[in-house]
């Protein structure tokens, strides 16, 4: 154990110093840094601004504290427009990110944006979404609430976090249509106000199922108020065997949601290479890599070009997924 | 007559409500009730009490005298002028003109008026920025 | 009994001097943010989030840091209420309605003190019932699904006929407004454009600080612009400031409307969809049902009208730490922000908060022991301090406030439209006020407005439809008679009241058009 702790902190320790020469080398420093949170305070995005200030901080990587600031609205197109109308050129900024994003690119619901109008930085993270119902609940497997499903869209009725469209709702039409159902927008889907809600929707009966990421579910899962009866993940979880994926019930959708941030696109060079490399020494970081362990987020990471044709990829793939399920043309 | 009148408002504002809610785009997928009929709720409570004020308007209440409403509209437009010019000009500078402005018009002599003003500017900014650690407007001069 | 020594765990790992002196200072901090308008607990909270982390604290005394800024910053707000009559965050917007008149009524020390006392205790009950009940709660936290939560809002609104104006219909009228305002926005169900005419900064509606900042601190600006116009430097009214010290008698005069406030207040905080602004709403409303039916003397200076909403909001922050806890739902703003700092600090809220981190719980339970009587002792000597602010000429004073609500509106938002669109609710609410339009209703209509239409789709679409689902459950049926019987009551009371009035003054004059 003291032995891994001790391996891990000269990685980090190496990574350090490598972020360093690199950033000297080059002359840029940033000053007075700043994370967008497109959000309020409190859920995704503005943890992933928190946590990245307090280790780029605590690392040494950064001099000045980050400064944290939250721009909430339009599901994360007000940030988004802010950055690239206003901010354009500023190298000492950093926005959080995640699949909604790159989501909401796809979906035409930030006027007008690409993905080239931002400079994506990088991921660290990612978690699969799944499908839970109550603990007393009819549904064994998948398979049974499917049936269920495809004979009656209204009998069953999911949860989920956000509006009606989003990821949250696109993860079950998936799995409706694998199952066979012909007009997958007939499913029944409640739309609840951020994940904790949807919960509660499920604990109180209101709803019979619930669609959300994993690492929302965990302590009711541990608890025992709910069971999950799919992963979307392509194989079973290693800390959590017992859970089948929706792939081996007959049903193969995956669904993972990334954590990550973009940068103006506009920025220097230099820059992007100092905040590629800044991330790059806190994603190395043991303390870093336990905060995702305790969030359930599993390392996921993607840097410079990677990180660019995963970006990309996941825009098409929504752009495919919702023109398959006719909620865009 | 000012309730009619403000009748008269509140009934042109429910009417544009309600048009507004019928322009409301549904999106793809839409609930059972929909976007629009809570708006249209609402918008019709809007338009039923105003026609109460109308019918039935309380009494006068005591308007300002012409001059006095212009200092409110002035006011008001200082106001305006300084959110414009925070990003333009920095908070200190922008704070100094706004609060001395509003001081000198609620009746300081002019000269205390601005002391004042960059005793409240910099004043709010060692609490809120230096103290809090709040994010202020940053003007070309860096404060 | 177990409870009990994991309490007393709680109460070694907060008794620490580090962990007393972060009280003390969140305490303090938070006191300071809930006083100045545009400055709410939750970004009280957010705000000094960063500083624990730069500080190097560990989770508990994080935590022990922020719950102290977070219950400091739901006593702050009461001040600004009654000094200034702007509310300092949008729970102590009850407060304003006889808090302020009893300010100048020359009564400022008392109800800064009897508020602070009223604070306390309802701040004080409320986390023994976190200690004591928080299980059994959320089970009851459980029963109401969308259809509950529609009737309970609609409880609020049919009670808003008792609040504050004489005319009902000015009253509807401010609650539709409020409405009206809190539909704009993108629509959470469907991600519809409401009412933004393709204006980006509207996306996500708009903030009700905006509103509040701007209806409550400009309008006054506006007001005392309109009458102490070039020149002319009236002496506020209010230079008596009255006792400094609480007033027994006072306090035990009004403990019976503390107790209903806390109880509502704190049954109002369990329920995650519901919070502090309605908990201290309906613990106004009802205790004016209950002691003042025909008006007399609520809204003029009662201090039974400042106990029971004080009490009531500080109840509601309690008991909101239950679904946090719990659930991991926040109940209110401010509890999403503290459950962020939980996440952050490798603390999952949820059923198994209690058995997996009973150190971090008993120990956070503790601290708000600790911050409450922190609190009360920090008040009232600081009373004298507050009414200070009094003596401070209007002319200079005004500016100040303005210059506050403009940089804490600035400071969180980062916008300029935002600014503006508070100047703009300041005006009308200027206009609003000249027409004695009362400002409660709007502002309970921006708060509430989303959660109640939202809880009528979202029950609308788990029936497919079939309305007779928001008298589905004995819960919502008994809503419902409360409701009926706060909106009808009211009506009946105020037309005997009117009729007596016509027969003692006969000579009045008929209301003019």
């Amino acid at each position: 154990m003291i032995n891994k702790t001790l391996k891990m902190g000269v990685v980090a320790l190496i990574a350090a110093t490598g972020a360093f020469s690199v950033a000297q080398a080059e002359g840029f420093k940033a000053e007075n840094p700043q994370c967008i949170a497109p959000s309020n305070p409190g859920g995704g995005w503005d943890f992933i601004c928190r946590t990245t200030a307090k280790y780029l901080f605590d690392l040494g990587v950064i001099e000045d504290a980050m400064q944290v600031q939250n721009m909430s609205g339009g599901g994360g197109g007000v940030a988004f427009a802010h950055v690239t109308k206003e901010r354009n050129e500023d190298n000492n900024l950093i926005v959080a990110a995640s699949m909604s994003t790159s989501a909401r690119i796809a979906q035409g619901i930030y006027e007008d944006a690409e993905q080239d109008d931002v400079h994506f930085l990088a991921t660290f993270g990612a978690e699969y979404g799944a499908i839970a119902v109550g603990k007393d609940s009819k549904y064994e497997t998948l398979t049974q609430m499917m049936d269920d499903i495809v004979a009656d869209p209204k009998s069953v009725g999911i949860a989920g976090g956000s509006s009606v469209g989003s990821y949250d709702h696109i993860k079950p039409m998936l799995v409706a249509q694998k199952a066979g159902l012909e007009d997958v927008t007939q499913l029944k889907y409640v739309s609840f106000s951020g994940g904790g809600e949807a919960m509660t929707g499920l604990l109180s009966g209101s709803v019979e199922a619930l669609s959300g990421d994993f690492s929302e579910m965990l302590g009711f899962l541990e608890s025992g108020d709910i069971r999950i009866i799919a992963i979307l993940a392509p194989e079973r979880l290693k800390n959590f065997p017992d859970i089948p994926t929706a792939k081996e019930q007959g049903y193969d959708v995956v669904g993972a949601n990334w954590r990550g941030l973009y940068m103006p696109a506009g920025a220097t060079d230099e820059a992007k290479e100092f905040w590629k490399n800044a991330i790059m020494t806190m994603v190395a970081d043991p303390g870093f890599q336990e905060t995702l362990e305790a969030a359930a987020i599993a390392p996921f990471n993607n840097f410079g070009d990677d990180m660019y044709n995963f970006v990309a990829g996941s825009i098409a793939d929504v752009t495919k997924l919702s023109k398959e399920i006719g909620i865009i043309q | 007559m000012s309730d009619r009148i403000f009748g008269g408002f509140g009934l042109a504002l429910a009417i544009f409500y309600i048009w507004a809610a019928s322009i409301i785009k549904d999106s793809f997928m839409v609930d059972i009730v929909g976007p629009r009929a809570f708006p249209y709720i609402v918008g019709a409570i809007l338009g039923l009490t105003s026609i109460y004020f109308i019918l039935r308007p309380d009494d006068e209440p005591e308007w300002p005298i012409m001059r006095d409403f212009a200092e409110i509209l002035f006011a008001g437009a200082v106001m305006l002028l300084y959110a414009w010019s925070l990003p333009e000009v920095g908070f200190i500078i922008s704070t100094i003109f706004a609060t001395a402005y509003l001081t000198w018009r609620l009746g300081t002599a002019p000269l205390w008026s601005l002391a004042i003003g960059v005793m409240t500017s910099v004043g709010i900014y060692v609490v809120f920025h230096l103290i809090l650690g709040l994010s202020l407007a940053k003007g070309p001069l860096g404060f | 009994m177990e409870t009990l020594s994991l309490l007393m765990d709680g109460f070694a790992v907060a008794m620490t001097a580090q962990n007393l002196f972060l009280a003390v200072l969140g305490c303090f901090l938070g006191t300071l943010m809930g006083a100045l308008p545009g400055l709410g607990p939750a970004n009280g909270v957010a705000i000094l989030i960063p500083i624990a982390f730069s500080l190097g604290l560990g989770p508990t005394p994080s935590l022990i840091l922020l719950t102290s800024v977070y219950y400091g910053a739901m006593y702050g707000g009461r001040i600004s209420s009654i000094l200034l009559n702007i509310p300092g965050d949008e729970p102590a917007m009850m407060t304003c309605l006889d808090g302020h008149p009893m300010a100048l009524n020359g009564h400022a020390g008392e109800a800064l003190s009897l508020s602070g006392v009223a604070s306390f205790v309802g701040a004080f009950v409320a986390t023994c019932g976190l200690v004591v009940l928080a299980p059994q709660l959320v089970k009851i936290a459980l029963l109401f699904g969308p259809a509950e939560y529609f009737v309970l809002f609609t409880v609020a609104f049919a009670t808003l006929g008792g609040i504050s104006s004489t005319n009902q219909a000015k009253s509807a009228f401010a609650a539709a407004l409020g409405l009206g305002i809190a539909m704009i926005g993108s629509d959470s169900q469907t991600g519809s454009q409401r009412f933004t005419f393709d204006h980006i900064h509207l996306y996500d509606g708009i903030d009700f600080l905006i509103a509040i900042v701007g209806l409550f601190a400009l309008s006054e600006v506006f007001i005392f612009l309109e009458h102490h116009r070039g020149g002319s430097v009236g002496a506020t009214n209010a230079t008596k400031i009255g006792r400094i010290m609480p007033d027994f008698k006072m306090i035990k005069y009004c403990l019976p409307s503390m107790a209903r406030g806390t109880g509502l207040g704190f049954f109002a905080g369990v329920l995650p969809g519901a919070g502090a602004s309605l908990g201290s709403f309906l613990a106004y409303s009802l205790e004016k049902q209950t002691v003042d039916r025909e008006g007399k003397t609520f809204g003029k200076g009662d201090p039974r009208g400042v106990a029971a909403p004080e009490a009531g909001n500080n109840a509601a922050s309690g008991g909101a730490l239950v679904p946090m806890l719990a659930l991991g739902v926040p109940g209110s703003g401010t509890t999403a922000v503290l459950l962020a700092v939980l996440l952050q600090l490798n603390i999952t809220p949820g059923p198994l908060l209690f058995q997996k981190n009973p150190d971090v719980v008993w120990g956070l339970i503790a601290a708000l022991f600790i911050a409450n009587i922190i609190l009360l002792a920090m008040n009232i000597p600081l009373v004298g301090l507050f009414t200070r602010v009094l003596m401070v000429p209007t002319r200079i004073l005004m500016p100040i406030v303005a210059m506050i609500s403009f940089v804490g509106i600035y400071s969180i938002t980062g916008s300029t439209f935002d600014v503006m669109l508070m100047v703009g609710f300041g005006f009308v609410g200027w206009l609003l006020r000249k027409l004695e339009v009362p400002l409660v209703p709007v502002i309970l209509g921006i708060l509430l407005g989303n959660q109640m239409e939202v809880n009528l789709r979202r029950a609308m679409t788990i029936s497919d439809g079939d309305w007779s689902v928001l008298v589905g459950s004995p819960l919502a049926i008994i809503l419902w008679l409360i409701a009926i019987t706060g909106f009808v009551l009211p009506m009946f009371m105020g037309r005997r009241m009117k009729d007596r009035m016509q027969k003692n003054r006969p000579d009045d004059l008929a209301p003019g058009g």
